[in-house]
């Protein structure tokens, strides 16, 4: 159900683009709610990104922290903090249990407290599997998770769920040196889902997955082009906003 | 550079605050777990021990962590020759010496259970760098029990306990380590 008014609003997005940033782009009613790309972030509220770059760990979690700024900001998702919940109530209950144990070996002597502490013991195990099981299986690379609430004749609720990975460079016995063309790169994979009535109703889903080399993201001091990665991000979020199926 | 720290932590929001301590004390609990861990297992209330004097060379040497067990079987097969872990009631600190004479007094009519646990040993020990046997050390029994056993020597890793020395020796070099982990995992994220 594309109206004109859609595809203008593209265009005008793009054209803002190519003037620079310093202007707010306003979001009139359209088919498709705001997307990350037409609300701009001013050049002063940005701090410096300055990682190790040759740790690829360090490398996504940059890019895992600047894809969580970029998409929680205020007329955009808010974050769903499901799994860090669970993973702090099951880290935090684990870390009173062994407090309690450790307690009741102090006071009681050791011949007397065993059965307790083997079953403080057992409990601890059963709470760091747990922990171990959910973010292996239910977390697994999901870095954000965003819901959204927004009224346009009727109340459109929007979610988005963004998977990352590092892809390591394949290896080949010719290439030993460091350089940008040998870099790791970062996929993305965006799910989005859009429904009203509660969510009986679908209007529109929409996966997107691209890579993308960090060398492209961070210059040879480490220090991240928040705006290039931005762009990058949100052309995949909204391209699953449109709802196409990669 | 501690502002810098502070500011970093107030950008992060209560729940990265939460999760950094967690990390933390999910080490400290881990450790200690594994620890209690391994005492429920071998029955010993410290699962391994640093040995402090030189009594036992050319065997253990001071540094030497040995490994404690004490399972029913062990209780049951004291022989001599065995490397043996006791401390008497007035000692603060347990000595580490090799058996020299048991005498088992089984006592069948007493037993529940087929007789392993009714047995009594009396025990004399001797450690293999000294000249004499413990009997002077035993503060007036003649004999050690088994109430006295702490365990029995099953293995020993050489050198590694120097560092336990060290850090109960000298307060300075164990803040030191302390303050040096700490502060690493502050400012590291996994």
């Amino acid at each position: 159900m594309a109206r004109p008014r859609n595809t203008q609003q593209i265009n005008g997005t793009q054209s803002s683009l190519a003037k620079g940033r310093a202007t707010r782009t306003p979001s009139p009613e359209t088919e498709r709610p705001t997307g990350p790309l037409s609300i701009v972030v001013p050049i002063s509220e940005r701090d410096t990104v300055k990682v190790n770059h040759y740790n690829s760990t360090e490398l996504k979690n940059a890019c895992d922290d600047a894809v969580k700024r970029y998409l929680s900001r205020p007329e955009l998702f808010k974050q769903i903090h499901l799994h860090t919940d669970v993973r702090l109530a099951l880290g935090w209950l684990s870390v009173f249990v062994a407090a309690g144990t450790a307690l009741y070996g102090y006071k009681i002597e050791f011949e007397k407290s065993k059965t307790v502490v083997s079953i403080g013991l057992v409990v601890y195990i059963l709470l760091t599997t747990l922990q171990t099981l959910y973010s292996y299986f239910v977390e697994s690379h999901t870095i954000f998770e965003g819901k959204r609430k927004s009224l346009s004749k009727r109340i459109i609720t929007e979610r988005i769920h963004i998977d990352s990975t590092t892809i390591p460079v394949s290896k080949s016995p010719l290439t030993t040196s460091v350089s940008p063309s040998n870099s790791p790169s970062y996929l993305l994979t965006v799910s989005y889902v859009r429904s009203t009535n509660g969510g009986k109703s679908l209007l529109a889903k929409g996966r997107a997955k691209a890579a993308q080399t960090y060398s492209a993201f961070f210059d040879e001091t480490g220090t991240m082009d928040q705006e290039v990665f931005e762009r990058w991000v949100g052309e995949l979020v909204e391209s699953s906003m449109d709802g196409k199926l990669a | 550079m501690l502002d810098q720290a502070i500011q970093t932590l107030k950008k992060q929001g209560v729940r990265q605050i939460l999760l950094q301590v967690l990390n933390i004390a999910a080490i400290l609990t881990s450790t200690f777990m594994i620890w209690n861990g391994l005492a429920v297992v071998t029955n010993v209330e410290s699962p391994f021990v640093v040995v402090l004097s030189e009594s036992m060379s050319p065997g253990f040497e001071r540094g030497d962590v040995i490994f404690l067990r004490k399972t029913a079987s062990d209780l049951y097969n004291l022989a001599s020759g065995d490397i043996v872990v006791y401390k008497i009631p007035e000692k603060p600190i347990p000595i580490v010496h090799r058996i020299l004479e048991v005498h088992t007094d089984f006592n069948l009519e007493l037993s529940v259970n087929g007789g392993r646990q009714a047995s009594r040993h009396r025990l004399l020990t001797k450690g293999d760098y000294n000249s004499v046997d413990d009997l002077a050390l035993y503060e007036g029994l003649e004999w050690l029990e088994d109430e006295h056993i702490i365990g029995k020597v099953s293995g020993y890793v050489p050198y590694v306990g120097y560092v336990s020395i060290l850090l109960n020796e000298s307060p300075k070099f164990k803040f030191a380590v302390l303050g040096v982990i700490g502060l690493f995992n502050i400012f590291q994220r996994e």
